[in-house]
């Protein structure tokens, strides 16, 4: 299991750098750089801004999701802050309020 | 995900500048700069590299630290680990091919412990000394005080330094001949005669 997972219970404040995937099933304050896939678990918290390759959200993100791939909001999902994708899908029972910006 | 929910990995090519805190497990196998605080466990991976304080329930080191390393539990340092950093915890293991350069004190956990411990140590010998000295004077003095008043009988019956140091306490370490012993006699009886007038 090549990936860094932030688990549940855990807080993390400062910035995350990886080239790898990134789940969040905690908290992470500060800044998420990834090169592959982010995924924001039901339960895990980001207030950070994510630029990272394909991004999945479950949980709860406040700041800015920046993806060269594609960006999930999952049923659950609160996103505050705008998101750059070249795909996104907001889920039914999402929650989002930002700009999407897709490069068109 | 595999390894649980309550645990958390920071992977190879992970960097986190930063804290991390929190409950259950860290696995560290990727950098981090910034203090790791946890009521779990904390594994320190071969190729991981942490330049933080870590305090945990459990440390375990496999790579690399340049910190302080405090659990409640145990400090493990196997094969391969290269610490820069005082260890405190009750129980410290470092295994051949572990390398440590600085302090390493088992016992509980805290920055308070080491100080406490030396103060209780140093406390505790001299007041065991005093105990012993107390029982030996009692036994030196009751045949004193029936046999004469006469200052120099009590000067040879209280030349030992024990009789001395229960007569005063302030001046514990004393060594040297006891004519001073009568001025305190004196001193002794009139504090007690005063406190029999009141």
């Amino acid at each position: 299991m090549a990936s860094t997972v932030i688990g549940a219970g855990i807080t993390i404040e400062g910035e995350v750098t990886s080239d790898e995937d990134v789940v969040v099933q905690g908290t992470l304050r500060g800044k998420l750089v990834a090169k592959d896939a982010v995924t924001v678990e039901h339960g895990g918290v980001v207030e950070a801004d994510i630029t990272s390759g394909p991004v999945s959200v479950a949980g709860s993100v406040t700041g800015n999701i920046s993806s060269n791939d594609r960006v999930d909001l999952q049923n659950g999902a609160k996103v505050v802050g705008n998101v750059k994708a070249t795909r996104i899908t907001i889920a039914d029972g999402a929650q989002f309020k930002g700009n999407v910006d897709m490069d068109v | 995900m595999a390894t649980g929910h309550a645990t958390t990995v920071i992977g190879s090519s992970s960097f986190v500048r930063g804290r991390v805190t929190g409950s259950g497990d860290v696995e560290i196998a990727g950098r981090v700069e910034g203090d790791v605080t946890c009521s779990g466990d904390v594994l320190v991976d071969a190729g991981g590299l942490v330049a933080a304080n870590i305090s945990a329930r459990r440390i375990v080191i496999r790579g690399a630290v340049k910190g302080d390393l405090t659990a409640e539990d145990a400090v493990i340092l196997e094969a391969g680990a290269r610490v820069v950093g005082d260890l405190r915890a009750p129980r410290i293991a470092i295994a051949q091919g572990g390398l440590v350069r600085g302090h390493v004190q088992t016992g509980a956990a805290g920055a308070a412990r080491p100080r406490a411990a030396s103060a209780a140590a140093s406390r505790a010998t001299p007041s065991n000394e005093r105990v012993a000295a107390k029982s030996v004077a009692r036994v030196e003095l009751a045949p004193a005080k029936k046999q004469a008043p006469a200052p120099a009988a009590r000067a040879a019956s209280s030349g030992n330094n024990h009789a001395e140091t229960r007569e005063r306490p302030k001046a514990a370490t004393r060594v040297g001949p006891p004519p001073p012993v009568v001025p305190v006699l004196k001193k002794g009886t009139k504090a007690v005669a005063h406190h029999k007038k009141r």
